[in-house]
């Protein structure tokens, strides 16, 4: 079991790109077992080898003194730039129509890659509720829902249960957004379901309106410090709001103390 | 049937979730004068790490001074989206981005993107890689075995091994997600292996 993590996760560890936890797990792990320590000691003796055989370059001269005079270039360019009139209106002129193209241009493709993402959560959301499929681990105890995604993503995602708060912790499961596996964490308000769609913030994807409404469903959307969220349900929007503002105030306080990287 | 407008006013409040990391378009350096300055001071300091980065993906000092040039004249030109505290990453990915156009007008990359897909199926075949065999690999063979791997496959050994990038640093030059970072060093890595390691063999095939 924890062989085949280490085989997914293998370069991660041996790179401390993994949560503290998880490598002393793993450190732990192949004192007991010869096989993981082959595997650990082939990236190791590879790791040696590529610092020893590989060299870094120094940049030829004649490049760095080019450089630099473009820089010097560039510098008194800049000044002697109202110099010719004429030149410079004409310059000014489709510059400004180059950013205008340009600005509205990213505007376009932006909107339409948040429509896209709007989309994609709004269609995972609906399928789960008229299949079966709400669920890969069914619990209502984080203790559960947040280990199994150990393994199954590369990240592993805050789960909360804000059962106190009336907002119970169903369960979670593996979705794609665009070609992306990201958690669904699946959570409870009488007879509603909530699905939250979470993946890490650094990971693109971070486009989409702050709320939007489609076919009577509600979605919220945020860029928290760590992960990009949706919240999607057909939920009132005061509670699905209040909802999210437990999510982000559970994951401040979350973050508040760790300070990690 | 479509309402958004309703809801968008109330989430106003989650801005304070957007402050942590990503400045942006610091506003620190705008003038044109103090460009240069700005590139000499956060740029030029890396034109070694960005030369070594073109060379082994150029594998070609001409190409890759050229390459390092037409990249570090299009930095000169952007420096003022060149955040301080992430020069090298951000020079890296023009570096990176150069030299991929630049091999894809020659045509070189095709064939290394189709031989991607079969990269990771040589598992099993004539046995386990040796670590010791790995560890004393000389110069002249390892730098064979990377000069095999494809374009995609050597980039992220040489930003990690070389340039010591974190996975999210490496992310942003390649502009692939994380996991993409992690599961191509790991191929990348089992390649070299298995080449060094003496299980894929001097079989000579192909």
């Amino acid at each position: 079991m924890i062989c085949d993590e280490i085989r997914v996760r293998l370069d991660a560890w041996v790179d401390d790109e993994l949560p503290p936890a998880e490598m002393a797990e793993f450190d732990a792990h192949v004192g007991q077992c010869a096989n993981c320590r082959t595997l650990q000691e082939r990236r190791l003796a590879l790791r040696d080898v590529l610092a020893r055989e590989l060299p870094k370059f120094e940049a030829p001269q004649s490049l760095r003194r080019d450089l630099e005079e473009a820089a010097h270039r560039a510098a008194s360019g800049s000044m002697r730039a109202t110099r010719k009139p004429g030149a410079w209106w004409a310059l000014a002129v489709a510059a400004s129509l180059a950013i205008v193209a340009t600005g509205s241009w990213q505007l376009a493709t932006t909107r339409a890659n948040g429509e896209m993402l709007t989309q994609t959560v709004l269609e995972s959301h609906v399928r789960s509720l008229i299949g079966e499929h709400l669920t890969d681990v069914v619990s209502s105890d984080l203790h559960t829902v947040k280990p199994w995604f150990n393994g199954r993503l590369d990240f592993s995602p805050p789960v909360y249960d804000f059962a106190g708060r009336g907002y119970p912790l169903l369960g979670g499961r593996l979705e794609y957004v665009g070609e992306r596996k990201v958690a669904a964490l699946v959570y409870g308000r009488r007879k509603h379901v909530i699905n939250v769609f979470l993946w890490p913030a650094d990971a693109g994807m971070a486009l989409g309106p702050q709320a939007a409404t489609r076919h009577g469903y509600h979605l919220l959307h945020w860029n928290g410090a760590d992960f990009t969220y949706w919240v999607v349900s057909d939920l009132g929007t005061t509670e699905l709001q209040e909802f999210a503002g437990l999510l982000e105030d559970a994951d401040s306080a979350a973050a508040a103390p760790a300070t990690s990287q | 049937m479509a309402q958004a407008p309703k809801l968008f006013a109330a989430a106003n409040h989650r801005s304070p979730a957007f402050s942590r990391g990503r400045a942006v378009g610091s506003p620190d350096v705008r003038l044109a004068t103090s460009t240069p300055t700005r590139f000499e001071s956060l740029i030029l300091p890396h034109v070694d790490d960005a030369y070594t980065l073109a060379r082994y993906l150029m594998r070609d000092s001409h190409d890759a001074e050229d390459a390092t040039q037409e990249a570090m004249l299009k930095a000169l030109r952007h420096v003022d989206q060149c955040r301080t505290d992430n020069a090298r990453p951000w020079l890296f990915a023009i570096i990176r981005n150069t030299c991929h156009s630049l091999l894809r007008r020659r045509g070189t990359t095709a064939a290394e993107v189709s031989f991607d897909e079969t990269l990771h199926s040589h598992e099993g075949e004539a046995g386990q890689p040796d670590a010791i065999l790995i560890r004393t690999a000389d110069r002249e063979s390892v730098h064979t075995a990377l000069a095999a791997l494809p374009l995609v496959y050597r980039e992220v050994i040489v930003l990690r091994e070389l340039q010591g990038l974190s996975y999210k640093e490496i992310a942003e030059v390649a502009d692939v997600p994380i996991g993409t970072v992690m599961s191509r060093l790991g191929r990348a890595r089992e390649r070299l292996e298995f080449l060094l390691g003496g299980a894929a063999g001097k079989e000579g095939r192909g």
